[in-house]
């Protein structure tokens, strides 16, 4: 319609655009709908999973290895309940009071034992390169959910801040992971490891029965987290050595446990594929697990909208536009290095004495000063 | 009686770091602690026969071997014999409650009550019905605060809170005038049931039955009255302030007094970098992304502030356990109910507190609440006291209405690491407990090499719960002026009358002979909190004081062996 043009074509033109403009917004409006509705399907679509990843229930998890054995008790053994009250370590009763159940004090060594294990777990990772990282306990809600974590469902695991659109994280994979949300990260800094100290927050709806006594599942917990941002290619490499490094620290600190290959049905959308380590715990008579570690590959970073341009030194020196590769989406991995209430149920129950007295595994004794062990007092 | 303050100890033990491993962090070389007998008191309950020398609290500081050997103090309890009784709100009368009552005779152990369909807040007002029931009664001194109405109408003139003691008074007498009716009515009421026992005439009956009717609905109404004025007269008397300490500085922050200064203002001979610049060149920090993630006012620590922190975390707690403080790890969620008896607002405006939605949980501001929970609706032996706990928490705070230059990076932020002293004792004994902290306080800060001034705040700053409160201001030559880094305050028993923290003041002699009727009246302790380390405070501090031209940074000594013998923090080279 610009330039010149006879009045009787233009009113032609006018009414074409008219009827033009009309059918637009109609299919733009459809499109909008049917789009929201493709995201809100796809986004429940979950993680690809691995060729070896066992299918089935939880019962169907594949055992990887065994490292150490059960240890035999000349005695009675009792559990980390019976130990650690005995020895004043804990209080649940006025944590019900004050804050609710599955909230706990920690006191006297057991604080000390807390503060051994962060310390001596970031100094284990800091020294195999992991970078050191504190991180906000409270994150916006959306972060979480890019994680692929429900903060709103029924049986959320995420306690929300109310008259804000805060969480309280579940784990420190959600802030290390939004630390690079949005990023472009430059090829020469992959792989970024990171370690990750926080307290994380679980509601634990829906958890219920004997598993849930003590400190077995609690609200609140201090734990190290390792996080990788790689390439794709890297991957299932970097999966192999955080699992290799959880069974290093278990194995120094003395620990009998069992590495699975969670089967299909246990692996949580994100996951491509995840081992957990399953500590045997004598007082609880059985295993629990206390460690994750899963390879998230491109999952997370889809939704965080974590990239990199993968070129070759040449390449970039060169900077000739045009013949850039282009920008993919790295892959993420999360391990547990250190979730310290199970770690000292475990340390409660294996190293227990027929005294009732706890011998502290070597590795921590100097993040102790050099304290042995934790002892009964006579009274 | 001669208080072995921990100060006055010099541990005979050498301070020895074995630097066995990069990172290692050595407490104390040597654990070893006495065992330390409680005696279990309470009035229906037999004494143990035997209980340790360390009764008394003079004596409990001075004679824990463990302390000669750099050990640390540490309280035996199975169970909780530390605790006597639990005095339930709900507990039918028992027999130590007329104690109780004879001890402060106007202070109203009320039962606990429904919480409200509105919140809970025991500040705001409903428009239609008056005040909001709370689920919680502070145990009030009402008859005191008649007696002493004048001193404490100046007090909450000079702490400029919206409290009034004249209508406190007038409720007060109010509620004792009904109260008055009550009892005479019921009296009588009774009278006319025990008149209609036994044998008696027919138009006497009814004439009984008549007056009995009469005073039952005359009784009702009274009773009635008699609620509202009382939720009345709690809703104002929860407001009153503590009291203050007669050599509390009078007016606004200004007028604070400076008790002492440590140390001197660094020269420096480069221009000094505030702790902003220095922690991103070096990459210690990311409050950008943070800002995404969660909000403003929100960071991350990087690299070795993390080793920092940590450190800080680990040395302070190390040495108060040293001086016989014993350590906790404390819940950051409490019920709403906590945080006010701790003599916090969860739920005003320009709150502090963050609430989780659907509970009544909230996040502590501060260890202080979880810490003063522990022992919430307790009765403490006397022997146990005083309380020295040193607790570790992560402390979220909205800062709500802290808004100028003072709110930029480490300063003024959402989430921090804390490590905070806490102490329980007997009223006599709180402000010399309250000049060991600050000492304590003062001692941790030199050994970091911080030059700082020790300040008696006055009484607009004070704060509610406080009495007394000495803040510790570190000089921030980065940001070219003094900041708080420490806060150490004397609540006496305003905390405790609300977390209903009791115990039993008696000589061992009368404990043993256990003379019923002769032992003293239950009463409230005395509560008091100090910061040990605030963990953003002192990496500003740090960071800003002990920079180098090239923007670097040197450890404090102190902290090196715990950072495996880390002398600095350098620039890396890109």
């Amino acid at each position: 319609m610009k330039g010149k043009v006879e009045a009787s074509k233009r009113e032609e033109l006018i009414e074409q655009g008219k009827q033009l403009k009309e059918r637009l917004a109609g299919l733009e409006e459809q499109l909008t709908k049917i789009s929201e509705l493709l995201y809100f399907e796809g986004q429940r679509i979950p993680n690809t999973t691995h060729p070896s990843v066992p299918i089935g229930p939880e019962e169907n998890a594949v055992v990887r290895k065994q490292v150490g054995v059960k240890r035999e008790f000349t005695f009675p053994v009792k559990d980390h309940m019976e130990l650690g009250l005995a020895l004043d370590l804990f209080d649940f009763e006025a944590a019900a009071e004050v804050s609710g159940n599955k909230f706990y004090y920690l006191k006297n060594e057991a604080v000390l034992l807390e503060l051994a294990l962060i310390n001596w777990s970031v100094a284990q990772l800091t020294r195999k390169g992991f970078v050191p990282l504190s991180t906000p306990d409270i994150v916006r809600s959306n972060v979480v959910e890019k994680c692929g974590f429900q903060p709103r469902g029924q049986n959320t695991q995420i306690y929300s801040i109310e008259g804000t659109d805060l969480c309280l994280a579940g784990t420190a994979e959600i802030p290390v992971g939004g630390l690079y949300m949005d990023q472009i990260v430059s090829n020469s800094v992959l792989p970024l490891k990171l370690v990750a100290f926080s307290h994380c927050f679980r509601t634990e709806a829906g958890a219920a029965g004997s598993a849930t006594r003590g400190l077995y599942r609690v609200h609140q917990f201090s734990k190290v987290e390792m996080f990788i941002i790689c390439c794709p290619e890297h991957s299932e490499a970097f999966h192999e050595e955080l699992i290799s490094i959880e069974e290093e620290l278990f194995d120094s600190l003395g620990l009998h446990f069992k590495i699975l290959d969670m089967a299909t049905e246990d692996l949580g959308a994100p996951a491509h594929r995840k081992f957990d380590i399953e500590a045997w715990m004598p007082g609880l008579d059985r295993y629990g697990e206390i460690s994750s570690a899963s390879n998230c590959t491109d999952y997370q970073s889809r939704r965080l909208n974590i990239r990199y341009r993968p070129v070759s030194e040449a390449l970039a020196v060169k900077k000739v536009k045009g013949s850039l590769p282009p920008l993919q989406f790295v892959h993420t991995l999360n391990a547990t290095a250190c979730a310290v209430p199970r770690m000292i149920i475990s340390i409660l129950e294996n190293y227990q004495q027929e005294d009732g007295s706890i011998i502290i595994p070597e590795v921590l004794q100097p993040y102790m000063g050099g304290l042995g062990f934790i002892r009964a007092r006579k009274l | 009686m001669a208080i072995g303050m921990g100060l006055g100890i010099k541990q005979a033990a050498t301070n020895a770091f074995f630097p066995l491993s990069p990172l290692h962090l050595p407490f104390f070389l040597r654990h070893s602690f006495l065992p330390f007998r409680l005696h279990v008191l309470a009035t229906d309950i037999p004494r143990s026969s035997a209980f340790s020398s360390f009764g008394t609290s003079s004596v409990n500081i001075m004679s824990w071997p463990c302390l000669l050997r750099n050990g640390y103090g540490r309280v035996q309890m199975s169970g909780r014999q530390d605790i006597i009784a639990i005095s339930s709100w709900n507990a039918a009368p028992c027999k130590s409650r007329s104690v109780v009552a004879a001890a402060s005779a106007e202070t109203l152990v009320t039962k606990k009550e429904r919480p409200s369909a509105g919140n809970s807040s025991a500040i705001e007002k409903k428009d239609s019905d008056g005040p909001d029931r709370t689920s919680w009664r502070p145990s009030i001194d009402f008859k005191w605060i008649r007696d002493n109405k004048d001193a404490m109408a100046a007090n909450v003139i000079n702490r400029k809170t919206a409290a009034d003691v004249e209508k406190v008074v007038q409720l007060y007498e109010q509620s004792c005038h009904l109260r008055g009716e009550v009892d005479k009515l019921r009296a009588e009421r009774n009278a006319v049931a025990n008149a209609m026992k036994g044998k008696v005439e027919a138009s006497k009956r009814e004439e009984l039955i008549e007056q009995g009717k009469q005073l039952k609905e005359r009784l009702a109404g009274l009773e009635e009255q008699l609620t509202k004025i009382s939720e009345l007269l709690y809703f104002e008397g929860q407001r009153i302030p503590n009291t203050t300490h007669p050599s509390v500085p009078i007016g606004p922050e200004e007028n604070a007094v400076v008790r002492k200064q440590v140390g001197v203002k660094r020269e420096f001979t480069f221009p000094v970098k505030d702790h902003m610049e220095l922690g991103l060149a070096l990459d210690l920090f990311d409050f950008e992304a943070a800002a995404e993630v969660s909000g403003n006012k929100f960071y991350y620590l990087k690299n070795e502030a993390v080793l920092l922190e940590l450190a800080l975390i680990n040395w302070s707690v190390a040495q108060l356990t040293r001086k016989g403080f014993v350590p906790l790890s404390t819940p950051d969620i409490v019920r709403s109910n906590v945080v006010e008896k701790c003599g916090f607002q969860p739920r005003g405006q320009n709150t502090q507190i963050y609430s989780i939605e659907g509970t009544d949980l909230c996040l502590a501001g501060t260890a202080e609440i979880p810490v003063g929970g522990l022992y919430m609706d307790q009765i403490v032996s006397n022997s146990v006291l005083p309380l020295k706990l040193v607790a570790f928490s992560h402390c979220f705070r909205t800062e709500a209405g802290a808004a100028g230059s003072a709110t930029r990076g480490l300063y003024r932020v959402h989430q921090f690491s804390k490590v905070e002293m806490f102490i329980i004792c007997c009223p006599e004994h709180s402000e010399a407990f309250h000049e060991e902290l600050i000492s304590i306080e003062e001692e941790l800060f030199d050994s970091l090499g911080l030059h700082f001034k020790i300040l008696d705040m006055a009484t607009e700053d004070l704060g509610a719960p406080a009495h007394r409160k000495f803040d510790i201001e570190a000089w921030m030559p980065g940001l070219d002026r003094y900041g708080e880094i420490s806060s150490a305050s004397n609540c006496t028993d305003y905390q405790s009358r609300r977390l209903n923290i009791r115990y039993r003041p008696v000589s061992e002699a009368l404990a043993v002979k256990k003379v019923k009727g002769s032992l003293p009246p239950l009463q409230f302790v005395h509560t008091l909190n100090a910061t040990a380390c605030a963990v953003p405070r002192m990496i500003i501090s740090i960071l800003e004081n002990y920079q180098q031209e090239d923007g670097s940074i040197i450890i404090p000594e102190v902290l090196q062996p715990y950072m495996g013998g880390l002398g600095f923090i350098r620039a890396r080279k890109l």
